[in-house]
């Protein structure tokens, strides 16, 4: 198991937005955590990336403890994130959006910074060679040089992807990577996380679009009122009665 | 827009520019007055330069100038009282307060954005008081820490006159000038200017936001330590007001002014300001009017300071303010 939640809970003063979650991740899929508005989808991201302390339980990665590590060490391990809300650099090109992703990889020592030396040079070299390539290979190459805050919205979703990528993470949290995107937007997005996969990497998503996670995640977990209550195949959740007693529900078949 | 704002700025050919201009001042005239003024350029620059090194990362530091009179205080009394030379204590001094600011930053940084603001403000009211009202035997009390030396030989050099004491700002200027503009064009510029814009972002991509923080706040009390250090030896004379509130405005003022989103913005801000300054000098205390009106004028029309004045104006006579109206760090942020 990559990622494992063990009995994860958070409480918000009176309110547990996530209670006694046990929930593992298995390395090389796409894992889908879904659950209708306010089930504590996003406080689990929040969780797992060390932006919000837990109440109890305790996260593994990679059979490491990351729960109670800030946020740039749990990343460090392996773990990036994009968030809801796209979060950019905004003032900055896509390259250079993509260069702060990539600087765990060739940060060099403050000394070299300043003496501008022949290692540290190669090394900005080759981030941003590998910058270039990811954006390349998520449809970016031609904006590279764009400020990040004046691209159009698909395009700030797929920076936002390529940064959590460029920082060499094997497993990559998405929230909501498919939301206001067109059918075809979705398409490709969902083209990229299958190739991701393929390469190896492990993918964690929040989803409100149900034909999109059934189609592409290999296990969905379903949270409501912050606690889990089903996880499996999508084919067994498309099933499961209390699953569709919570969340798909009588009122809104099909949402 | 360029393709990379940050690296295209061509830095090494704005050191030479500033390391011409300052060689070539004294060819022009060596007038004391004007001397003086260029000095007091040269020192304001290191200090608006080390306090928007501190900016560039998202913190707005109202003890900067603190650090400057721990530097000048340290150096005055390390030279007056245990007979250290001020070449030694040049270095001494910024190094006093370089690691002063170490557990102060340490301190100050668990907090951000206007708490930060205010903790950094009050510390600065600490230091003054204390300066003031304290060992008076030692800091001089109100009435200032008096018969400074000025700086020993060197080589054989004599640094007794006006012309000699500014080329010696002018070497250390050049240094800290070409120190902090490879440091904005490498990859600590990069990354502290993604603090600056989105921390939580930036931490979440594996950037330990408080070190860099703290790597800024140090590194600038250094350089304010060094200026500091010149003043004490310079002036002759240190009065606690001369690390108070009013200077810290100022400073802030000329960075503001100048635009904190450029390493060359407090450069610019600096120059015009203290010239300005001069020729306002027969307002005395009223000329804090002037530069209130005029920083406010450039909050309203030019936020991102005078820097960034050229490329707007290319874009307003361009007529596509759309196509390129990419702000490149705003003003003082968060």
């Amino acid at each position: 198991m990559l990622l494992e939640l063990r009995a994860v809970s958070r409480r918000f003063g009176g309110l547990q937005a996530v209670a006694d979650l046990t929930m593992t991740v298995a390395a090389g899929t796409i894992h889908g955590l879904i659950g209708p508005n306010g089930a504590g989808k996003s406080t689990v991201f929040n969780l797992i990336t060390g932006v919000i302390p837990l109440t109890a339980g305790e996260i593994l990665f990679k059979r490491e403890r990351i729960s109670g590590l800030p946020p740039s060490e749990i990343c460090r391990r392996g773990v990036a994130r994009t968030f809801q809300a796209t979060a950019l650099f905004r003032e900055y090109t896509v390259l250079q959006n993509v260069l702060v992703g990539a600087h765990l990889l060739a940060a060099p020592g403050l000394l070299s910074m300043l003496l501008g030396s022949g290692p540290a040079r190669e090394r900005e070299r080759r981030a941003r060679d590998r910058g270039r390539g990811l954006l390349e290979s998520l449809g970016l190459g031609a904006v590279a040089s764009h400020v990040a805050g004046q691209l159009p919205h698909r395009d700030q979703k797929a920076l936002a992807l390529a940064m959590a990528l460029a920082t060499g993470a094997e497993l990559v949290i998405l929230d909501e990577p498919l939301a206001g995107l067109t059918d075809q937007e979705k398409a490709d997005t969902i083209g990229v996380l299958r190739r991701l996969r393929e390469q190896g990497l492990t993918v964690l998503l929040v989803e409100h679009d149900m034909r999109a996670v059934m189609g592409v995640c290999d296990t969905v977990t379903v949270l409501d009122h912050g606690v889990r209550i089903a996880e499996g195949t999508p084919r067994e959740i498309q099933t499961n009665a209390a699953v569709i007693e919570a969340y798909l529900g009588a009122e809104e078949p099909g949402a | 827009m360029p393709a990379e704002p940050r690296r295209a700025a061509a830095p090494i050919a704005g050191v030479a520019a500033v390391a011409l201009a300052a060689a070539a001042l004294p060819l022009l005239t060596r007038d004391p007055y004007y001397l003086d003024v260029a000095t007091t350029i040269l020192m304001n620059l290191t200090l608006t330069m080390s306090f928007r090194l501190q900016v560039s990362t998202g913190q707005i530091n109202m003890a900067h100038i603190s650090f400057m009179g721990i530097g000048a205080y340290a150096s005055a009394l390390l030279v007056t009282r245990a007979g250290l030379s001020f070449w030694a204590t040049l270095w001494i001094g910024a190094l006093v307060a370089a690691l002063l600011a170490v557990p102060i930053g340490s301190v100050a940084l668990r907090v951000s954005g206007p708490y930060y603001f205010l903790i950094t403000f009050a510390f600065s009211e600490v230091v003054r008081l204390f300066f003031n009202n304290f060992f008076e035997n030692l800091f001089g009390g109100p009435s200032g820490l008096v018969g400074i030396p000025k700086p020993g030989r060197l080589f054989g050099l004599v640094f007794d006159s006006k012309l000699a004491l500014y080329w010696l700002m002018a070497a250390i200027s050049v240094v800290v000038v070409l120190a902090l503009v490879r440091l904005d064009a490498s990859r600590f510029g990069l990354v502290a200017g993604a603090i600056r814009q989105a921390d939580l972002v930036a931490g979440t991509l594996g950037v330990n936001v408080f070190r860099y923080k703290l790597t800024a706040f140090v590194l600038g009390s250094f350089v304010a330590g060094l200026a500091g250090v010149f003043f004490a030896h310079y002036r002759q004379v240190l009065h606690s007001s001369d690390f108070g509130l009013e200077p810290m405005v100022l400073l802030v003022v000329f960075a503001v002014i100048g635009g904190t989103g450029s390493v060359w913005g407090p450069v610019v801000g600096t120059i015009v300001m203290t010239v300005a300054s001069e020729l306002l000098r027969e307002l005395h205390h009223y000329e804090i009017l002037v530069f209130g009106a005029v920083l406010i004028l450039t909050m309203l029309f030019a936020p991102e300071g005078l820097v960034a004045l050229p490329g707007a104006l290319r874009r307003v006579l361009a007529r596509s303010p759309g196509r390129a109206a990419a702000p490149t760090g705003g003003g003082v942020a968060p």
